[in-house]
């Protein structure tokens, strides 16, 4: 990446921007903590009832323990990995099928294609969200993985839309046409000339999708949608609805601030990135 | 005399309305006899309804009472005849389904047809079990085709008040049937007039009658020829040391039922059901919820209420007539039977280590504030035979010895079976199995080998269990009846699945002693052997049990009863009634 280039003006750019810095820290912290949790550094017990019921914050327990006597503490840290599996999971695969199936929309736009896709978008957005959930959920029986499967398959829609219509734009431009006049087919001018050039959508929707996902994961996970087997924020946030009327605080507040610190961090990120990467501001 | 009564009503100029409003955690799914299988259906059937028996309202340990019935039957020596008697002059509630819908009186083949629909297969029927292989010729009946028109040899009104069952084998517990709702006696009228539609449309001759029935509410309202029969509170089991704080004494010498309506609210979140109640003008009567009994309560041994609330409501705490405790299936060869008999030994020691493992303690104190009766076996304490000296080892935790057990006989991490706990969806239901998963983990168990199973619906998980998917049966149990037989028969062989031994156990002394004690009346000797039967299943380590659970009401002052939902069900709620002043009670201020 040279200095001169869009990507090298648009990191400066980024650099430049305090309050994307900080929360790109904030985010980089958070991906430690959850790095450390899946090489069992630490919040492995999260499991073990290593108090009793609903212990009040001490030096063994930071944030005291729930009504089986469970560290809240182990519990929000290893919460934290479950974010970011979901989120990157679900950011990766529904930016990649968006992107895919968008260029691919737009670039045969008018055709059989892009009428299917577009048709198949509609569809979907059609569908109420958590009821899709539910629906994938029952007809998955269960399976850990219903609720990304879910996730993906909604929310590459808006990817796909954004890249359809850059495609739409791109495809006209000189350069695609000079690949079409010597003969490149068309996957490749797809791939390699078209779609490299919407990275920056790209960047900001995945950006996007994974504050969506640790979103909905929460909300689907305090509905009994989602997380199966794990610990998740949404799990303890729905331990917490009968624990609050006992004036128990404790798992409510550590799954609620270490969630909102994470989702504002990464809006933050996501709106810095796209600041940086407007190809009207960054020239 | 008023009552407090919803807005609507005030609405319709019926302020003169005394009106109790009940809840209850979950509703019925029908309101036919037939098919009202659970505490919910049976808190409603028994109000629209008449049994033969009923329980003293306010007699602890439980009394059967006659009820329909003139009084107890008459039973010959062999124990093979019960002839009963009918109260003449009972009617029916009126309704179309009666010629000039005038309600005709209720006689003895009234109570012969509500015991055949058991035994017919198009009932779906619930309650088959209560006399199938007791009462002669019913099941000749259904194999001919459940043709009404047709006799069961056991089964014969001698006149219009009299009826004759004769039994296969002697049945102490026959009596103890007939106060069930399985045995409510149902018009044949209404059910060729309604078929499926008699599930929301009872046509009994109970102290109410139904006006209207959705998933929310259950509303009744006084039947107005309900026979004329003065309470007499000693006859009832009345304890003026323990009960007079309730006030009971009002109702000394009136005919029940008090009040004009009874409402029954479902309300399924506790914390919701709390609310409607401390609100003041919505529900009366309410459980208290397990987060609000720190808040409540001034001391748990003894139950009191902090003084804020013990102005407002009144108290009443006891032990559940049941218990929750978790079987093994013995049909699965990896914990039970196996043609192995080296591997049937090892399973054996497996699961006695699981019950070592496993936390009473920890769980009465996560779940029940610590207020649950821990005992051991499946002789529960409301029981008359309960066994106060029974060796307290199985419900002791013991990590170590667990471990122990594990290794001499050859069990380790690796070789160990994979462990499903099956439960319904719900966070309660998955902390019980991280609960779970932990106290097996600390025996030696990989957390991998101990899964959860989940169920959508209650319904989805018992068909499990009646179909033999499950290795572990989690379960709550209540008695049916103050006999300890009930929850003994949960073990014996031939009702194994999918029948009520979902553990699938089959101990030839355990069923042998069984028979001998099931045409025994109430004794010495057939407590003996019940307990006898109680150590066998602790020997054999076929479950992981027990604990009762404190059950604690809460009820507005106005409101004058002693509520209960054990063994005496609904059959308290025609004795409800509300304080003469009242007609407008404030809207108390609770928090």
């Amino acid at each position: 990446m040279s200095a001169g280039s869009l990507w090298g003006k648009a990191a400066r750019k980024f650099a430049r921007d305090r309050l994307g810095m900080l929360a790109l820290a904030v985010v980089a912290g958070y991906f430690l903590v959850a790095v450390g949790v899946w090489f069992g550094w630490w919040a492995s017990g999260w499991p073990d009832l290593t108090g009793s019921k609903w212990e009040p914050v001490s030096a063994s327990h930071w944030f005291g323990t729930n009504v089986i006597g469970q560290d809240i503490f182990d519990r929000a840290i290893y919460s934290t990995a479950t974010a970011f599996e979901v989120g990157l999971v679900v950011a990766l695969a529904a930016t990649a099928l968006g992107a895919v199936l968008g260029a691919f929309a737009g670039f045969f736009a008018g055709s059989w294609i892009d009428d299917l896709i577009v048709w198949v978008m509609g569809v979907l957005d059609a569908i109420p969200f958590y009821l899709f959930v539910a629906a994938v959920a029952f007809a998955l029986a269960g399976n850990d993985w219903s609720m990304h499967a879910a996730m993906i398959a909604t929310f590459w829609v808006g990817t796909g839309r954004l890249i359809r219509g850059e495609v739409i734009k791109l495809r006209g431009m000189e350069y695609v046409e000079a690949a079409h006049s010597i003969g490149v087919p068309e996957t490749t001018i797809i791939f390699r000339h078209i779609l490299p050039n919407t990275s920056h959508i790209l960047l900001v929707q995945a950006s996007v999708m994974f504050v969506g996902a640790i979103k909905a994961e929460v909300i689907l996970s305090f509905l009994g949608l989602g997380i199966k087997d794990g610990m998740s924020w949404g799990l303890m946030i729905d331990e917490s609805t009968k624990e609050v009327l006992a004036g128990f605080y404790n798992n409510f507040l550590a799954a609620s601030v270490l969630m909102f610190g994470l989702v504002m961090a990464f809006n933050a990120v996501a709106d810095a990135l796209q600041d940086a990467l407007d190809p009207r501001k960054v020239s | 005399m008023a009552g407090c009564q919803p807005p609507a009503e005030a609405g319709r100029g019926r302020s003169d309305l005394k009106v109790y409003r009940h809840s209850l955690d979950q509703g019925p799914t029908t309101l036919d006899p037939v098919q009202g299988a659970n505490v919910y259906a049976n808190f409603v059937i028994v109000n629209a309804y008449d049994t033969l028996y009923s329980y003293k309202y306010l007699a602890r340990p439980y009394e059967l009472k006659p009820n329909l019935a003139a009084g107890f039957p008459e039973i010959s020596p062999d124990g093979l005849v019960y002839r009963f008697r009918l109260k003449p002059g009972v009617r029916f509630v009126d309704d179309p389904c009666f010629p000039g819908g005038r309600g005709r009186e209720v006689v003895a083949e009234d109570l012969i047809y509500s015991i055949k629909r058991h035994f017919d297969p198009r009932n779906q029927p619930q309650g088959a079990w209560l006399w199938q292989g007791r009462i002669a010729g019913l099941e000749e009946w259904k194999a001919a085709g459940s043709d009404y028109d047709q006799p069961v040899s056991g089964l014969e009104a001698l006149d219009d008040h009299t009826l004759e069952v004769r039994l296969l084998q002697p049945y102490p517990q026959l009596v103890a049937t007939f106060a069930q709702g399985f045995s409510a006696l149902v018009p044949r009228e209404a059910v060729e007039k309604y078929g499926k539609g008699l599930g929301v449309r009872p046509v009994g001759s109970g102290p109410f009658r139904l006006i209207s029935y959705d998933t929310a509410r259950v509303v009744m309202e006084r039947n107005p020829h309900y026979r004329q029969e003065p309470v007499d509170l000693a006859a009832e089991g009345y304890d003026p040391a323990t009960q007079a704080f309730s006030g009971v004494e009002a109702i000394q010498g009136r005919s029940p039922p008090f009040v004009d309506r009874l409402e029954f609210n479902f309300i399924n979140e506790p914390s919701a059901s709390w609310s409607s109640f401390t609100k003041g003008d919505e529900i009366q009567l309410t459980v208290l919820p397990v987060e609000q009994v720190d808040r409540v309560l001034a001391s748990k041994h003894p139950v009191t209420l902090r003084p804020e609330y013990a102005s407002k409501y009144h108290l009443y705490a006891g032990l559940e007539a049941g218990f929750i405790f978790t079987a093994f299936n013995m049909d699965f060869p990896e914990f039970g039977y196996n043609e192995d008999p080296e591997r049937e030994r090892r399973n054996k020691a497996l699961r006695c280590a699981i019950i070592k493992g496993y936390d009473w303690q920890g769980r009465n104190d996560s779940w029940y504030n610590g207020l649950g009766e821990i005992f051991p076996g499946i002789i529960v304490p409301a029981s008359p035979e309960f066994d106060p000296t029974l060796s307290r080892a199985s419900i002791t935790r013991d990590v170590a010895g667990a471990r122990r057990l594990l290794a001499e006989n050859g069990w380790t991490a690796e070789n160990l079976p994979e462990l499903v706990y099956g439960t319904t969806t719900g966070t309660t239901e998955r902390l019980f199995f991280e609960q779970f998963r932990a106290w097996m983990h600390a025996i030696g168990y990989p957390r991998e080998k101990v899964v959860q199973k989940t169920y959508a619906t209650f319904g989805d998980i018992s068909r499990a269990w009646k179909r033999n998917q499950l290795p572990l049966v989690a379960k709550g149990w209540g008695l049916d009846y103050p006999d300890a037989e009930n929850t003994l028969q949960l073990f014996y062989g031939p009702n194994g699945s999918p029948g009520s031994n979902d553990a699938n156990w089959e101990n030839a002394e355990f069923d042998r002693l069984y028979r001998e004690a099931a045409v025994m009346l109430p004794s010495e000797e057939r407590t003996r052997l019940y307990r006898e039967m109680n150590r066998l299943v602790v020997d054999d380590c076929v479950a992981i049990t027990g604990l009762s659970r404190t059950r604690i009401y809460l009820w507005h002052k106005d409101v004058i009863a002693i509520p209960d939902r054990e063994i005496l069900g609904g059959f308290w709620l025609k004795y409800v009634d509300l304080v003469p002043d009242a007609a407008a009670p404030a809207p108390a201020t609770g928090t």
